[in-house]
């Protein structure tokens, strides 16, 4: 069999360095995508993932170098904790140019390719706060909600060849998780008492990109620690 | 080493499960009903029958060492128009699919929660998300598991012990029989039937829901609780 890649966004980040590193140990070779100024252990395939020109390089050559793309990892994200009244038009156009762009972007490129050489999965990362709502990031809700949406249609659109799925991490310890969901009255309120790791949404995303989720497509899997349920 | 006690062993979903935790590492108790031949360390009760429960998991626990990982499986099906189903067979049908569950989740959890690490998988099945017609006590029991499990998840949390269902879609056992029959359908034709109306193009496999479950019960799958995990091929999104 043929060495496997896989391409992942925001590898740089908590969450996706340690999908990076699962898809790794599970013997495939990985394309960390990440900004400039950011340093990934591997190979680099450089792209703010909002550009779709950029990203439609990075694919390329990743391409040309390591082999055919069959899994696909979108993580690349950022959050921004303000109120409705504080979200600028500005905000509002990068948290869903990042977020459901940076996974559009991906997806429109691979997804095809992939259903056409008859094999391919996908994992887009979504967050337990499109299922639940928050108080002080709409945009964040609004544009991690649009990835599920766009998750169950190409599910449909790719079948059978490719599987389409989403985790919707609930607060994960990294770097980019801020106090508000580090405080001991919050962390009280989950029913595991606990963060989750970046480790556990890696398993998850592994498990769905892997054979052993072969007859998952189109859903949404949660490791949240309790907090949706 | 850690003990397992899959209900509902003797085939299909129930037997993959138990075959696959055995293959990776864990010790299994095998249930089904009392007079069923199983492989391997043999459990016997009928679930529906909570003294009969308390019992078989007393006795897994003195033989094999207390249960870590509960895979709440056995489950029994009727289909048919709903005012043909007698009511007796509607209480079997739930007292198994939800009865069963809960009995051998209220024996097993205290044992967990004293090891401080338990895992709770409960089988649901896509029928018990969006119902099915001719097949209402069956969905109405595997709607209640998911309810069952959530509500479990919410309690036994804190004590280190995660709690959550599969709900698969057509999963090529023999269960399907009764789905043909119902049908008036060869076997062959039924699974046809249920491909083509799946995303993914086939029915599933009992392994495919077996690896849902060892995935579940793995130490990385630690901070999932009270979900829903579906292998349906996409029919259920």
């Amino acid at each position: 069999m043929s060495e496997r890649v896989a391409f992942v966004t925001g590898a740089a980040g908590g969450i996706g360095g340690a999908v990076a590193g699962a898809l790794e140990e599970r013997g495939h070779v990985v394309a960390h995508n990440h900004l400039p100024g950011e340093s990934v252990p591997g190979y680099s395939a450089l792209a703010d993932v909002s550009d779709a020109a950029a990203v439609g390089r990075a694919i390329e050559r990743a391409e040309a170098d390591l082999g055919e793309i069959d899994v696909l990892v979108n993580c690349a994200g950022f959050v921004q904790e303000i109120e409705l009244h504080e979200i600028t038009d500005a905000d509002w156009r990068r948290m869903l140019a990042v977020h459901l762009g940076g996974t559009y972007h991906t997806c429109r490129l691979l997804g095809p390719r992939m259903r056409d050489r008859g094999r391919g999965a996908i994992v887009n990362l979504s967050s337990e706060l499109a299922l639940a709502g928050s108080d002080v990031m709409a945009h964040y809700c609004a544009a991690k909600g649009a990835i599920i949406g766009l998750t169950k249609a190409l599910a449909k659109e790719l079948a059978p060849a490719v599987r389409v799925n989403s985790v919707a991490p609930g607060p994960t310890d990294t770097a980019l998780l801020t106090d508000l969901w580090r405080a001991p009255d919050y962390l009280a309120t989950l029913p595991l008492r606990r963060l989750s790791t970046a480790t556990e949404i890696a398993a998850a995303v592994a498990f769905l990109a892997s054979d052993e989720g072969s007859f998952f497509t189109g859903q949404v899997v949660s490791p949240n620690s309790g907090t949706v349920i | 080493m850690r003990v397992a006690l899959v209900t509902g062993a003797a085939g299909g979903i129930g037997r993959a499960t138990a075959d696959l935790l055995e293959q990776r590492g864990w010790t299994v108790a095998r249930n089904d009903l009392p007079g069923v031949a199983v492989t391997g360390h043999a459990a016997p009760a009928d679930v529906s029958q909570p003294l009969a429960v308390n019992a078989m998991v007393q006795r897994v626990s003195d033989e094999l060492g207390p249960v870590s990982l509960l895979v709440a499986n056995a489950a029994r099906m009727v289909m048919g128009p709903v005012e043909q189903v007698p009511e007796s067979e509607f209480w079997r049908v739930v007292d198994t699919n939800l009865g069963g569950y809960f009995a051998c989740a209220r024996a097993c959890a205290p044992a967990m929660a004293q090891a401080g690490w338990g895992r709770i998988v409960a089988l649901s099945s896509e029928w018990g998300q969006v119902g099915w017609s001719r097949a209402t006590a069956y969905s109405a029991s595997k709607a209640g598991v998911i309810s069952l499990t959530k509500a479990l998840a919410r309690q036994l949390g804190p004590a280190g012990i995660t709690v959550n269902a599969i709900a698969p879609g057509v999963i090529d056992t023999p269960q399907l029989e009764v789905d043909a029959a119902d049908l008036g359908r060869s076997l062959d034709e039924t699974k046809r039937l249920y491909a083509s109306a799946t995303p993914l193009g086939r029915v599933g496999r009992p392994e495919e829901v077996a690896a849902t479950v060892v995935f579940l019960a793995s130490e990385q799958a630690g901070s999932l609780t009270g979900q829903v995990l579906a292998p349906n091929g996409g029919t259920t999104l």
